[in-house]
C-alpha cells in the first residue's frame, strides 16, 4: 500500500488504472482538468492512451469508440461538459457499451462558478440523454479515497451491466488534497474491496438478447463476429428495425437489467445513528455529507435524536432506505431541491420531508444544528430555501 | 439470370439488407456498389473491414449491409466514434464509413475535421444527395445555390461550402486529410479507382460522391420524379478537374493525394506511448 497526500483527481486516476482503464479522452474543464492531466501523465506509463478531443461530445464518442474496440475507457467533466455527453451517453446506453463517466459538480446553471462545488446534476445523471426507456446508475463518493474505490466499482458495474455509469463527485472531492492509500497488488485490492471484471466480447448471433441477465459481454468490432450495433432500435441480431415489439424488448432489457439486479447496489449507503428510530433522518450525498456527519454527532451530544443517511448510490434510487415514516431533511448543494423530491416520492405519506439548500459553500454546522433542532421540534424554518413548500 | 453484382453481394453483403429499402431510382446503391467493388478489387475479406454509418438516407440504407462487423453512430458522430475505435483496432483493419452530406458537412463537420487533422486511418464515403432527403428534402451545406427544396422554396440563397468558389475539399485539405477525391455516382470505374486509393491510404481519406435523389430533390427542383432527369442534371453539372465549365458544381477526380506524407493517428499515438513507457519522454 502506498500513501499519498494528493487530490481526488489523483485518486480517481489510480482507481481507473487499477480497474483496467487504458483509454481516457476528455476536454479541459474546471474542476475536472487535473484529472485529465493526471491521466495524460499516468496512462502512457501503463500502456494506456490519453487523448484530448475537440469537445466533450467528441470526447465521450472517442471513449465509446475505444470501448467498441474492446478497451476499458473513461471520460471526465463537469456540468457544462456533462450536458454535451447527452448524445454519446444515449448511444452507450442503447448499444450497451461499458464506459465510465466522472462528473465533478460545480455551481450552475450553465457555466456558473467554476471553482466551487455544486450538486445540480442529481436528476441529470438519472436522465443524461433523451428518449427515456432506460435505467441509469450513478455513484456518489464523499472523499478522494472513496472516489478511487467508486471508480473501480463503476468499471466493475459497467462491465457486468454493460452500460455507461456516472460517478457524481464535486469540486471539493476532485480538487481537495487528502490522505490517499493506493493498493499495490491484487491482495491489497481485495483487502480494500476492489473488484475487477475483465472485458469480454459478444460473439453473437444475438447481440441484444431479450433478458435481464447480467454478464453478457458487449458487442465488439474487429472480431469478425458479424457484430452490429447502432443508435436505432435493434433486433436481437443488432439490425435496425422500426417495430414496436422489438423496441419493447430492447427497452425492457435496458430497464430491467438494472431493476431486477438491485443486489448490486444494496451496499451503497452509509448509516449513522439510525438504529434507534431517530426523530429526524438527515439525507445527503457527496461532500455535504461530511459536514452533516459531524453535525449529527454534535446534535446527539446535545440530546437531539438525529441520524444521518448518506447515499453512495443515487440511481437506481434506494427507495427501501425510506420505508419508515419520520422526518427527513435533505441537505444539498443546490437551491432548487433535487434529492428532496426523490425522498418525498419514496417516503411514506405520513412523513415530513424538508430541504436545506446551499450552493458553492457547504452548510455550516451551526446552521445545520439550528435546522435539526427546529425540524425535530416542528418549529417553522424561517429562512427562504429551508422549506420546499410548493410542490 | 445472374447479375454481375450477385457475386459481390454473396461475398460481402447480407441478403437480409440487400436490396435496401431505398426509393425507386435512388442513386445510393450505385455508390454502395462502387465501394464494395473497390473492396473486392483490393482483395479484402469481410474480416478486414469494419463498416460504420451515419444518419440519413446514406447511413440508414447502408447500415448492417456489410457481412462483417458494423456500427452506426448518431447524427454526425460516427467520425468521433471511429477515431476512438481506430486506437483500439489493429492497424491492418480498415474502417469504412458511409455517411451523408448533412452528417459529414453539417452536424459532424467538427469531428470530421479532427479526424483529418489527426490523420486517423479511415475512409469516409460522403454520399451526397444534395440535402436532407430522409426528412423530406431540406437544403444542406453542399446544395447548389438557387436550388429549390422544401426549405428553400425561393431557391437556396445561403452561402455554403460549395458556393462562390468555395469547396469543402479545400477545408478538408487544409485540415490535413491525406487523400481526397470526388466522383458523381455515374463515374463508374474512375470512382472505383479513387475509392481503392482511399482505402489503401494509411491515413484519413474522404471521397465525396454526389448521387441522384429522384424522390425529393428531383421532384422539387426539377419538377419530376423521372429518374432520367436527375441523373442527367447531375451529369451535366459534373466535370473532371481541370475541365470545369461555368455551370460545373462538382469537379471530379483526385483532389489531393499525400498518402504516407505524415504518420497515421493511432500508429503515432501507440508509438509515442511505447516511447514514453520505455524512456519517460517523447
Amino acid at each position: 500500500m502506498k500513501r499519498f497526500l494528493e487530490t481526488g483527481n489523483f485518486a480517481i486516476t489510480e482507481g481507473a488504472i487499477l480497474a483496467g482503464c487504458r483509454f481516457f479522452c476528455g476536454y479541459p474543464i474546471t474542476p475536472a482538468t487535473e484529472l485529465a492531466e493526471a491521466m495524460s501523465l499516468r496512462l502512457p506509463q501503463v500502456d494506456g492512451v490519453y487523448l484530448q478531443a475537440e469537445d466533450e461530445c467528441g470526447a465521450m464518442h472517442l471513449c465509446i469508440g475505444a470501448a467498441l474496440g474492446g478497451m476499458k475507457a473513461m471520460t471526465a467533466t463537469s456540468g457544462p461538459g456533462y450536458i454535451l455527453y447527452g448524445d454519446p451517453f444515449g448511444w452507450a446506453l442503447g448499444c450497451e457499451m461499458p464506459v465510465v463517466v466522472l462528473n465533478s459538480g460545480r455551481v450552475g446553471p450553465v457555466s456558473g462558478i467554476t471553482g466551487a462545488p455544486g450538486q445540480g446534476e442529481f436528476y441529470l445523471t438519472r436522465y443524461p440523454t433523451q428518449g427515456g426507456n432506460f435505467e441509469a446508475v450513478t455513484l456518489a463518493p464523499n472523499s478522494a479515497q472513496e472516489a478511487m474505490a467508486m471508480v473501480v466499482e463503476a468499471f466493475y458495474l459497467s462491465e457486468r451491466l454493460r452500460m455507461p455509469i456516472t460517478v457524481l463527485a464535486d469540486q471539493l472531492i476532485t480538487d481537495g488534497f487528502e490522505d490517499i492509500s493506493v493498493p499495490e497488488n491484487e491482495a491489497e485490492m481485495a483487502e480494500m474491496g476492489f473488484k475487477v471484471w475483465p472485458r469480454k466480447h459478444c460473439l453473437g448471433p444475438d447481440f441484444y438478447p431479450f433478458t435481464d441477465e447480467l454478464d453478457i459481454p458487449p458487442v465488439q468490432m474487429g472480431t469478425d463476429a458479424g457484430g452490429l450495433c447502432s443508435d436505432w432500435t435493434p433486433t436481437v441480431e443488432g439490425y435496425d428495425i422500426e417495430e414496436v415489439e422489438a423496441h419493447h424488448k430492447h427497452a425492457w432489457r435496458l430497464i430491467y437489467k438494472v431493476r431486477n439486479n438491485l443486489h448490486l447496489f444494496e451496499h451503497l449507503h452509509e448509516k449513522k445513528h439510525l438504529d434507534d428510530d431517530p426523530d429526524l433522518v438527515v439525507v445527503s450525498f457527496g461532500t455535504p455529507s461530511r459536514v452533516v456527519n459531524t453535525a449529527v454527532d454534535k446534535a446527539r451530544a446535545k440530546g437531539l435524536k438525529v441520524g444521518a443517511l448518506r447515499l453512495k448510490g443515487l440511481w437506481p434510487f434506494p427507495d427501501h432506505l425510506f420505508s419508515r415514516p419520520t422526518r427527513y431533511l435533505s441537505v444539498e448543494l443546490n437551491w432548487d431541491g433535487e434529492l428532496v423530491r426523490e425522498i418525498q416520492r419514496a417516503a411514506p405519506k405520513d412523513s415530513q420531508v424538508h430541504f436545506l439548500g446551499s450552493c458553492g459553500d457547504l452548510p455550516t454546522i451551526p446552521d445545520l444544528l439550528e435546522t435539526f433542532e427546529k425540524t425535530v421540534k416542528d418549529q417553522p424554518l424561517e429562512r427562504k430555501g429551508w422549506v420546499l413548500e410548493a410542490w | 439470370m445472374e447479375y454481375a453484382s450477385s457475386k459481390l453481394i454473396d461475398s460481402y453483403l447480407r441478403s437480409r439488407k440487400i436490396p435496401s429499402t431505398a426509393c425507386s431510382g435512388c442513386g445510393l446503391g450505385i455508390n454502395h456498389k462502387i465501394v464494395v467493388q473497390a473492396i473486392a478489387e483490393l482483395g479484402l475479406e469481410r474480416g478486414d473491414v469494419i463498416w460504420g454509418t451515419g444518419i440519413g438516407c446514406a447511413g440508414r440504407q447502408t447500415f448492417g449491409t456489410w457481412k462483417g462487423d458494423g456500427f452506426a453512430g448518431t447524427h454526425g458522430r460516427v467520425y468521433a466514434i471511429a477515431r476512438g475505435l481506430r486506437v483500439a483496432l489493429p492497424p491492418e483493419k480498415k474502417i469504412i464509413l458511409t455517411v451523408g452530406d448533412g452528417d459529414a458537412f453539417g452536424i459532424g463537420l467538427l469531428h470530421l475535421i479532427h479526424c483529418a487533422r489527426s490523420n486517423a486511418a479511415m475512409t469516409v464515403i460522403v454520399n451526397d444527395n444534395l440535402g436532407y432527403q430522409s426528412t423530406g428534402g431540406q437544403f444542406g451545406f453542399t446544395t447548389p445555390q438557387g436550388v429549390k427544396t422544401d426549405s428553400s422554396p425561393y431557391g437556396m440563397f445561403e452561402h455554403n461550402l460549395m458556393s462562390e468558389g468555395m469547396d469543402v475539399m479545400h477545408i478538408l485539405k487544409g485540415a490535413g486529410a491525406t487523400f481526397l477525391a470526388r466522383h458523381v455516382a455515374m463515374d463508374g470505374p474512375r470512382a472505383v479507382e479513387s475509392v481503392k486509393a482511399a482505402i489503401q491510404n494509411p491515413g484519413f481519406s474522404l471521397v465525396h460522391m454526389p448521387y441522384p435523389c429522384p424522390t425529393n430533390f428531383g421532384s422539387r427542383h426539377l419538377g419530376s420524379r423521372n429518374q432520367v432527369n436527375i441523373y442527367r442534371w447531375i451529369q451535366e453539372h459534373a466535370a473532371p478537374l481541370g475541365q470545369e465549365k461555368e455551370d460545373t458544381y462538382w469537379a471530379t477526380g483526385v483532389w489531393h493525394d499525400s498518402r504516407g506524407s505524415r504518420p497515421e493517428f493511432s500508429a503515432h499515438v501507440w508509438a509515442t506511448v511505447d516511447k514514453i513507457k520505455r524512456t519517460g519522454a517523447i
